[in-house]
């Protein structure tokens, strides 16, 4: 999930806006991880998260899926994700991680001076980080900021810039809520990346003709 | 993927879904996947849930709103009749849904999505160490897409800086000859929705590799995403915040963190 790093949007939209997964090594921590990975899952499920799912079988916001079935058929190094929109659930599931003690890699995507301050309150520091230096290249054939914003939010990039707009479309038309075109939005997210409340927030801002 | 065209009722929900842009309505207005841009992640068949329509009532409904002046609006994530139709891929197309598809596993590296570790698991892995950057240069994203003819200009700039590449890394993988980036001819052509190089470095060499990412990045007819990470000192401070700044640009406000729960921990000498 090199992915989560390019995240879009105001700091004050990032202080929503926080990706944990689990993540293991072949050859160290996969074999046999897939218990705990179930384990991952269900300490993030108990702390309500606003997307939860992994790559292979995708996420809650798409159709036929059961979280629970999901979980049980995680297995050995399945990649496991969920979505929380505030630092202090954040750092309540972080504190049953920690207590869970599951051996396998945690990532936090997020503000990084604010996953710090995290850790620390809860007596660990970081490991190792990592930046975005931003998009080069041909950036001239990027979409608009408030597209790239809800585009970003996907680190997989399955949510179209052109179904972004038309979401956006459809919520000023009447057509569909905010949450209801950010529901949408969240099924092409395949691993569960994607922040449906930031999505329907900034649709919502969109809607009233505010970018 | 291709659009069953017995099927295909030519309501355009597909069009907007695709993540490349690619599909568009035929003159016989049903729509089409244009397969030389079709990076095969399969976004449109996985997210418009297949509402089981026969084409002919479908289209007998639409025919009957026409002549009302009314028009048929279908739900915007769904295929009234499942017309969407996933190929069987063979060899070099395959590298198309390998790099697009995030329910695919890397058969290499065993991780699903792009099929990078970076930092994800450097907490038991060691892979960077103190004194180490590394760095993930992610062409095609976001949302552009990249040939690998692209990928290999870029690889080919960064292995002539002496970088070492993650051997597990897909990218990687598909290189004839690491050492000087060069990827196998017969993939050259295919286009991905994005590709991860993944290499390391000393911190020293922050500004050269840069500098050499400034220059090739014209040469390229795609966006790059650019993401660079260390391992942190006891404190927690991040080794590459300093030469990043020091080189005259700027880090984003957010980021990864790996907390170090994983075990067993890396221990480094």
């Amino acid at each position: 999930m090199t992915n989560t790093l390019h995240r879009q949007g105001r700091p004050e939209d990032l202080k929503g806006d926080f990706v944990i997964f689990a993540h293991t090594a072949k050859g160290i921590n996969r074999e046999g991880s897939g218990p705990k990975i179930q384990e991952f899952m269900r300490i993030c499920l108990r702390h309500n998260p606003v997307n939860i799912g992994d790559a292979k079988q995708g996420n809650i916001h798409q159709d036929d899926i059961d979280i629970h079935q999901l979980i049980s058929r995680q297995g050995d190094g399945s990649a496991a994700a969920a979505v929380f929109t505030d630092l202090d659930t954040l750092e309540k599931v972080i504190r049953d991680l920690i207590e869970a003690d599951l051996g396998i890699c945690i990532n936090v995507s997020g503000l990084l001076d604010e996953v710090r301050a995290c850790c620390r309150k809860l007596g660990i520091e970081r490991h190792s980080v990592e930046h975005s230096l931003g998009f080069w290249g041909a950036k001239d054939k990027l979409p608009e900021r408030h597209i790239l914003e809800i585009h970003t939010m996907c680190g997989h990039g399955m949510v179209s810039f052109n179904f972004i707009r038309k979401m956006i479309e459809q919520v000023k038309l009447g057509r569909l809520t905010p949450k209801k075109a950010a529901k949408i939005l969240a099924k092409c997210c395949e691993c569960g990346a994607f922040n449906p409340k930031r999505a329907e927030l900034l649709l919502e801002r969109f809607r009233k003709g505010l970018t | 993927m291709k659009i069953d065209k017995t099927k295909c009722v030519g309501c355009g929900n597909c069009h907007s879904v695709c993540t490349m842009g690619v599909i568009y309505l035929d003159e016989d207005g049903k729509s089409v996947v244009n397969e030389d841009e079709c990076v095969e992640c399969r976004t449109c068949y996985r997210v418009l849930r297949n509402e089981g329509y026969r084409p002919w009532f479908v289209r007998a409904i639409r025919r009957v709103l026409k002549a009302f002046r009314l028009a048929y609006l279908a739900e915007p994530d769904v295929c009234p009749t499942g017309a969407l139709t996933p190929q069987e891929l063979e060899w070099p197309r395959i590298v198309r849904a390998t790099f697009s598809d995030p329910s695919t596993v890397h058969e290499g590296t065993g991780v699903h999505g792009r099929g990078t570790d970076e930092i994800k698991s450097n907490d038991v892995t060691g892979r960077l160490r103190r004194g180490d950057v590394g760095f993930v240069v992610e062409l095609g994203r976001p949302g552009i897409g990249a040939r690998f003819r692209d990928i290999e200009k870029v690889a080919m700039r960064m292995a002539s800086l002496g970088v070492e590449f993650e051997r597990e890394n897909p990218v990687t993988q598909l290189m004839e000859d690491p050492s000087i980036g060069k990827i196998r001819e017969d993939v050259l052509g295919e286009k991905v929705l994005s590709a991860i190089i993944e290499f390391k470095t000393k911190l020293d060499r922050i500004p050269a590799v840069l500098r050499a990412l400034e220059a090739v990045q014209g040469e390229v007819d795609t966006v790059i995403s650019v993401g660079i990470a260390s391992r942190c000192l006891p404190d927690g401070s991040v080794p590459h915040e300093k030469w990043v700044r020091e080189a005259g640009y700027s880090l984003s406000p957010n980021g990864k963190t790996n907390l170090g729960l994983g075990r067993p921990l890396f221990q480094e000498e």
